[in-house]
């Protein structure tokens, strides 16, 4: 479980995280909802170590962040990093040589799920394949948590089917699955847990099926609910 | 395996009503096996978690069961399954009358309008 507790952030004087608790399980997808600018990004940077926190905690399986986290949790960040001249097929060579978690098979297979060509080049790829080809390169990794910062923003249709059909497959396991999303309309029938935030803070944290059946609301329901009161 | 599902009832329970449509009309026969959770999963497009939920309600229901390891099939119980006809058109027509009954509507005229309209639907298949 990744377990955030009273999370507090500052950029210089700014106040962006202001008491940020809530957990995300093992075999879940938990979905991190608000409009930009709200903190998503930085509530994952934060569980991955890569900004510091002025106040609160960040659990991962009851351990605090350390090196070995990396070992367990992969962040797939809103654009890929790989440098741009790279192939696919070279990218994913560079993966396996730095990471003693990489899953050959599982890059294999979604290669050919997400329908790529190892040999084009990230540079010349539309903006849907690059969105594939950066999921591929967390999904390959045998991680326990997956971070993914909004996965389906900026990509045609089609890409995001595709994308949201990892969610339902094999190769997401009984991992646990944390995404941020300013759009739930593709994905609201597929998440265990929303946690919808405004200004730094967590408004309301619920399992959209207990949701559904306690209240009969939806998601967006509930969003309106929240936000427009 | 086509389901369109609406995002404020249960996921779950709309994948059981599935399964109950499907046997009430025979698409799915009495000792049928079924989908494993995964493979459901990746049919419908939902959560693994939620094809877990439905199979397990549908097994708390007596729709189907599973014997170890082996897959799942529909039971062969004809008391479960001739109530299922039943209770899928009572549900429907539950539905039918709440949202009819604000308008006041004397029942031989409805009936009436529900008769024509229903043959002209049936036309259409």
């Amino acid at each position: 479980m990744i377990e955030v507790t009273s999370v507090t952030k500052k950029y210089g004087r700014k106040k962006v995280l202001s008491g940020v608790s809530f957990t995300a399980d093992k075999g879940q997808i938990s979905c991190l909802i608000g409009i930009n600018g709200v903190g998503k990004s930085t509530i994952m940077k934060a569980i991955m170590g890569l900004t510091p926190i002025q106040g609160g905690r960040i659990l991962i399986d009851g351990q605090p962040i350390d090196k070995h986290l990396y070992e367990k949790v992969a962040f797939i960040p809103d654009t890929i990093i790989m440098p741009p001249q790279m192939t696919i097929g070279e990218a994913l060579l560079f993966m396996k040589d730095f990471y003693a978690r990489w899953n050959e098979g599982r890059a294999e297979e979604l290669l050919s799920f997400f329908k790529l060509n190892r040999d084009d080049r990230i540079s010349d790829l539309s903006k849907g394949n690059a969105a594939k080809t950066n999921m591929l390169l967390g999904l390959a990794l045998d991680v326990d948590y997956l971070l993914m910062d909004e996965p389906f923003s900026g990509i045609d249709m089609f890409s995001r089917e595709q994308i949201a059909n990892v969610f339902t497959s094999h190769l997401i396991e009984d991992r646990g699955v944390l995404i941020t999303t300013h759009e739930i309309h593709d994905i609201e029938h597929l998440i265990d847990k929303a946690v919808l935030l405004d200004r730094g803070t967590v408004l309301k944290e619920f399992l959209t099926e207990e949701l559904r059946l306690s209240e009969g609301k939806s998601v967006v329901d509930v969003m309106r609910e929240v936000y427009q009161t | 395996m086509k389901v369109t599902f609406n995002n404020r009832d249960p996921v779950y329970l709309q994948v059981v009503r599935y399964f109950k449509q499907e046997i009430a009309t025979g698409r799915l026969q009495a000792g049928q096996e079924i989908p494993s959770r995964r493979e459901l999963a990746g049919a419908l497009h939902i959560n693994p978690n939620t094809a877990q939920k439905a199979y397990k309600e549908m097994e708390e229901q007596g729709l189907i069961r599973t014997e170890g390891n082996s897959p799942s099939r529909i039971t062969t119980d004809e008391r479960v399954l001739s109530s299922l006809r039943e209770e899928l058109i009572l549900d429907a027509v539950h539905t039918f009358v709440s949202s009819i009954k604000t308008i006041d509507v004397p029942v031989d005229e409805l009936l009436h309008i529900v008769k024509e309209v229903y043959a002209k639907e049936r036309s259409k298949e």
